[in-house]
C-alpha cells in the first residue's frame, strides 16, 4: 500500500503542474487590471505605470510564467499585490478554519445522513422513510445561502440560542456547519438508502438472519458494512469541496476562511493570491481523493492496493 | 457577489419572517460588554499601513491608529490636527503648518517635524511599494521621487522641530483636505518595518489585534492628546453580508449598521426601529458615464437626448425608495460650489427624440450600457434600458465583475458605463477634477473621456484659488457648463442610512467614511 500511496502523490505533481500551468494562463488573459484594485479609483497613469513594472506585469508572459514556477518550487509563493502580506501566511491563517467548519459539515452530515439513510431503508415506504425522502428533498433544494439566512433569522435573531455569525467557540460553529452539510446529509441520506436496500436483499443478510444475528447486527455490521462504498464516494467527493470553496457559507456567517480569501482575491485581480490559494486547494483535493482511496480498502477487504 | 438570486433569496425569507418573529425574546437589552462594535466593513482592510490606504476599510482603521496633520468632523469639516493651523504663502505654493505641542507617539516618542517629513517621504518612496500617495504627489519634487529620479522630495523641510514647511508644485487650494486622507498620515521616524502588524500613530486607538477577514480590535489610547476615547475598546468586526450585519445588529452585537439599499423602507416603517435611524447624505454620485469619444455619443444633443429620456426622479422613488436626491450637477448639494437651483434635466421623451433627429439620428442609436454586479446597480440598468428604448435609443446591458467593468471604462471600449463615485474628500474639487477633467481621462476617472478647454481652465483657477467663496463660483460655473455638455447621465446622490443602538451615545455616522474616530462615543448610563 505504501507503493501505491508514493505513485498517486508522485502522480499528483503533474497534475498540480497542470493546475499551475492553466490558472496561470486563466489569470493572466482574464479581463480587469490588478493595479486598479492597488491604486483605487483615483489614480494618476504614472502610478500604475510605476506598480505595473514594479509587479513585472509588463514582462513577457512565458519569462513571468518561469519565474512563478521557479518561485513555487523553492516552496514560496509569493506576496499578495494588495496587502503585500506572504500568501502562506495568508492561507496558514484561514485554512484550519475552513477545515473546521468542513469537518464539523461532514461530521454532521455523515452522522445524520447515514443514519436517515439506514432508518428509511429499514422499512422502505413507512413513514420514517418518507420523512427522510422529505427532509432529503428539502436539503437538496434550499440553496445554501437562503438557508444561512434563515438559520440565522430563527435560531440567532429569533430564539436568541445561537450567535448570528462570527469565528469562536463551539456556539458559532453550528449554524454554519448545518448549513454547509445540509446538502450533503440529503445526499448521503439517499446514498445510503438505496445501497442498504441492495445489502438488505442480498443473500449474506439472509445467511446472517438465517443463522440467528441480532437485527442490529445484520443491519450495522453486515449490511451497512457491504453498503459503505458508494457512501464513501459521496463522503469523500463533499468534503474536498467543502475543503476548497464553502464560500457561500463563509459569506454568510462571517467565517474568515479561505473561499472568503479566494473570492476576495478573485474581486482585486491579486493574482499572487488566487494562483497560491488555487494551487494549494487542488493539493488539497488530491489528498482527499487519495485518502478517499484509501478508506475504500479498509471498508472493502477485497479491494487491495 | 451573490447578487440577483441572492436578494430573490433574501426577500423569499419573509414568507418564513413570521416563524422567528413569533419567538423572538423581546429587543435586547444594554449589552453588558465594553467594547464598542462596529460593522459596516465588508471586506478585510488592506494594510494598516497608511501607504497603503486606498479603500474605505483600510482608510477607517488607519484612521483610528494614525492621524495626519489635519482631519474631518464626522459632518466632514476640516479642523486642524497634528497641526495646530497653518500659512499660505502669497505665492499660493508655500504651506507652513505649525505642529501641535505635546504630542505622543503609542510608543511614547514626541512627535517631531521630522517624523512628518519622514513619512511623507516613505509613503512616496518606491521602495514602499505603496499606492496610496496621490494626495502627496502635488508636492514639488513628489512625482520624481516617487518614479525614482530623485532622491529626495524637494518640496518637503523641517526648518525647526515644530514646524514643517511644505512647497507644492503648482498652487492647490484643496491641499490641507489631501492631508486629512489616511495616505497622509504621520508615524513615527523610528517606526519598524512592518508597519502594517505594528503599527504606531499618534491616534486615539492603539492596534490590539487583527483577525483576519474576522475583526481588528484596538484599546484607547490613554495618553491621546485630545483626552482618551471615552470607550475602553472599540472592535471592527468586518462582515461580508449585509443582512448578516443587520441580523448582529437585531441581536444587539454591534452597535451600528449600515441599512443595506433594499431594506430601508421596512426599517422607515416600523416605528420601534425607526427611532434609531439616522440618515447621513452621503458624498456618493450614481451616474452613467457616457464615453464623449464614441460614435454618436460624440454629440452633446445625442447625450442630452440621453439624460431626457430617463426620469430620474422615478427611479429614485421606486428603486431606491426615495433615499436619494436627483443630480443636476456633479457636485453634492451639501459640499461649496453646488447650485441646488439648478433644474434637472426633465423626463422628456418628445424632446429626446427630437434631439436625436436632430443630431441625424432620427432611427434611433444601438449603445452598450455597461454596469457592475451590484444587485441595485443591475436594477437601476434595467431601468434605464426601458426609458432610452422609449426615446429610441436600444441600449444593451453589459454586465461585468467590477474589476473588469472599470478596465473597460479606462480604457475607453465602454459606451455607456453605470458606477458611481464616493468622495475621498469633502470637495467639489473632488468630483470636477477627477471625473470631468482632461487631465483625468481613462485612469484618473474621466471615463467620459470628457475634454472640454473651458472647463479645464475653470476648474484649474478653482484649484489655484485661495479664497473659498471665489472659489465655490469657480465650481459652479465648471459644473454648469459640464451640465450642459451632457458628458454624463446625471442620476442621484444617494442618502445612506444608518442605525445606531439606543444605549450609544456620542456617536453620529460620518459623511466621510475617516470623519468619525468614536472618541466620544459610549454605553449610555441606565436610567438615561
Amino acid at each position: 500500500m505504501l507503493r501505491y500511496v508514493a505513485r498517486r502523490l508522485a502522480l499528483a505533481v503533474p497534475t498540480l503542474f497542470g493546475v499551475l500551468v492553466v490558472a496561470f494562463l486563466l489569470l493572466n488573459v482574464a479581463p480587469g487590471d490588478p493595479v486598479t484594485a492597488m491604486v483605487g479609483e483615483r489614480a494618476d497613469p504614472a502610478t500604475v505605470a510605476r506598480l505595473r513594472a514594479e509587479l513585472h506585469l509588463d514582462d513577457p508572459l512565458p519569462l513571468r510564467f518561469v519565474r512563478y514556477v521557479d518561485q513555487v518550487a523553492h516552496g514560496q509563493l509569493g506576496r499578495s499585490f494588495v496587502t503585500d502580506r506572504p500568501i502562506t501566511a495568508d492561507i496558514a491563517e484561514r485554512f484550519p478554519k475552513t477545515l473546521e467548519l468542513a469537518l464539523a459539515a461532514m461530521l454532521l452530515a455523515t452522522v445524520c445522513g447515514i443514519s436517515l439513510g439506514v432508518l428509511s431503508a429499514r422499512h422502505p415506504g413507512g413513514w420514517m422513510d418518507r420523512l427522510a425522502l422529505g427532509v432529503a428533498y428539502l436539503g437538496i433544494s434550499f440553496p445554501v445561502y437562503w438557508v444561512g439566512l434563515l438559520l440565522i433569522l430563527v435560531f440567532a435573531v429569533g430564539l436568541r440560542w445561537l450567535p448570528p455569525s462570527g469565528y469562536g467557540g463551539l456556539e458559532y460553529l453550528i449554524l454554519p456547519a448545518l448549513a454547509l452539510g445540509m446538502r450533503s446529509i440529503a445526499f448521503q441520506a439517499r446514498v445510503t438508502r438505496s445501497s442498504m436496500l441492495d445489502a438488505l436483499g442480498a443473500d449474506f443478510t439472509r445467511t446472517a438472519r438465517a443463522k440467528g444475528a441480532r437485527e442490529w447486527v445484520v443491519v450495522l455490521r453486515h449490511a451497512l458494512r457491504n453498503a459503505l462504498i458508494p457512501v464513501i464516494t459521496v463522503v469523500g467527493l463533499d468534503f474536498g469541496s467543502y475543503l476548497t470553496g464553502s464560500i457561500l457559507t463563509e459569506t454568510v456567517f462571517s467565517w474568515p476562511g479561505l473561499g472568503r480569501y479566494v473570492v476576495n482575491a478573485i474581486a482585486r485581480r491579486d493574482l499572487p493570491a488566487i494562483q497560491g490559494s488555487v494551487l494549494f486547494l487542488s493539493a488539497v483535493f488530491v489528498l482527499v481523493n487519495l485518502v478517499t482511496d484509501l478508506a475504500y480498502a479498509k471498508a472493502d477487504p477485497r479491494i487491495a492496493y | 457577489m451573490p447578487s440577483q438570486i441572492a436578494r430573490l433569496l433574501r426577500l423569499s425569507l419573509l414568507v418564513v419572517l413570521p416563524l422567528p418573529l413569533a419567538c423572538r425574546g423581546g429587543e435586547p437589552g444594554t449589552p453588558s460588554r465594553r467594547t464598542l462594535i462596529d460593522s459596516r466593513d465588508t471586506y478585510d482592510p488592506r494594510s494598516l499601513d497608511p501607504a497603503r490606504s486606498t479603500d474605505v476599510p483600510t482608510g477607517r482603521a488607519v484612521s483610528y491608529v494614525f492621524e495626519g496633520l489635519t482631519r474631518f468632523t464626522a459632518d466632514a469639516r476640516l479642523e486642524p490636527a497634528l497641526a495646530t493651523r497653518w500659512d499660505l504663502a502669497p505665492d499660493g505654493l508655500t504651506y507652513t503648518f505649525h505642529l501641535r505641542a505635546g504630542v505622543f507617539f503609542q510608543d511614547g516618542t514626541p512627535l517631531s517635524a521630522r517624523d512628518v517629513v519622514h513619512s511623507f517621504t516613505r509613503a512616496l518612496d518606491p521602495a514602499t511599494r505603496g499606492s496610496g500617495a496621490v494626495p502627496l504627489l502635488p508636492i514639488r519634487g513628489a512625482a520624481d521621487f516617487a518614479d525614482g529620479k530623485a532622491p529626495s522630495v524637494s518640496g518637503l523641510a523641517a526648518p525647526d522641530d515644530s514646524t514643517v514647511v511644505i512647497t507644492l508644485a503648482q498652487p492647490l487650494a484643496t491641499f490641507p483636505k489631501l492631508l486629512a486622507m489616511p495616505a497622509a498620515s504621520v508615524l513615527p521616524a523610528s517606526a519598524p518595518a512592518d508597519v502594517s502588524d505594528h503599527p504606531v500613530g499618534t491616534g486615539p486607538w492603539k492596534l490590539v489585534t487583527w483577525k483576519h477577514d474576522d475583526y481588528l480590535l484596538f484599546a484607547r489610547n490613554e495618553h491621546y492628546w485630545g483626552g482618551a476615547p471615552e470607550a475602553d475598546s472599540l472592535r471592527a468586526r468586518i462582515i461580508a453580508e449585509p443582512s448578516t450585519a443587520v441580523a448582529e445588529f437585531e441581536s444587539g452585537n454591534v452597535d451600528v449598521v449600515e441599512i443595506p439599499p433594499d431594506e430601508t423602507e421596512t426599517w422607515e416603517h416600523d416605528p420601534a426601529r425607526k427611532r434609531l435611524l439616522t440618515d447621513v447624505p452621503a458624498l456618493q454620485l450614481v451616474y452613467v458615464a457616457i464615453n464623449t469619444t464614441r460614435g454618436p455619443l460624440r454629440d452633446p444633443r445625442v447625450r442630452q437626448a440621453i439624460n431626457d429620456a430617463v426620469d430620474t426622479r422615478t427611479i429614485v422613488q421606486q428603486l431606491i425608495h426615495g433615499r436619494g436626491r436627483v443630480a443636476a450637477g456633479v457636485i453634492p448639494p451639501s459640499l461649496g460650489g453646488a447650485d441646488t437651483t439648478r433644474a434637472p434635466y426633465a423626463y422628456d421623451v418628445a424632446r429626446a427624440r427630437q434631439l436625436l433627429a436632430a443630431a441625424g439620428y432620427p432611427k434611433g442609436i444601438d449603445v452598450e450600457l455597461w454596469t457592475g454586479t451590484t444587485p441595485i446597480m443591475v436594477r437601476v440598468a434595467e431601468a434605464l434600458q426601458g426609458y432610452l428604448a422609449a426615446a429610441g435609443i436600444r441600449a444593451t446591458i453589459e454586465q461585468r465583475d467590477a474589476a473588469t467593468a472599470r478596465a473597460a471604462a479606462r480604457r475607453g471600449e465602454t459606451d455607456l458605463f453605470l458606477k458611481d463615485w464616493y468622495a475621498d474628500y469633502p470637495d467639489a474639487e473632488d468630483f470636477l477634477y477627477p471625473l470631468l477633467d482632461s487631465a483625468n481621462m481613462g485612469p484618473g476617472g474621466n471615463v467620459s473621456f470628457y475634454h472640454n478647454p473651458a472647463f479645464d481652465r475653470l476648474l484649474d483657477q478653482a484649484r489655484r484659488e485661495p479664497d473659498e467663496a471665489k472659489r465655490d463660483l469657480l465650481y459652479r460655473q465648471a459644473d454648469s457648463l459640464a451640465f450642459a455638455d451632457a458628458p454624463m447621465l446625471y442620476l442621484y446622490f444617494y442618502t445612506q442610512l444608518y442605525a445606531v443602538q439606543p444605549w450609544i451615545e456620542g456617536f453620529t455616522p460620518p459623511v466621510i467614511f475617516n470623519g468619525q474616530r468614536w472618541t466620544h462615543a459610549r454605553f449610555r448610563p441606565p436610567g438615561r
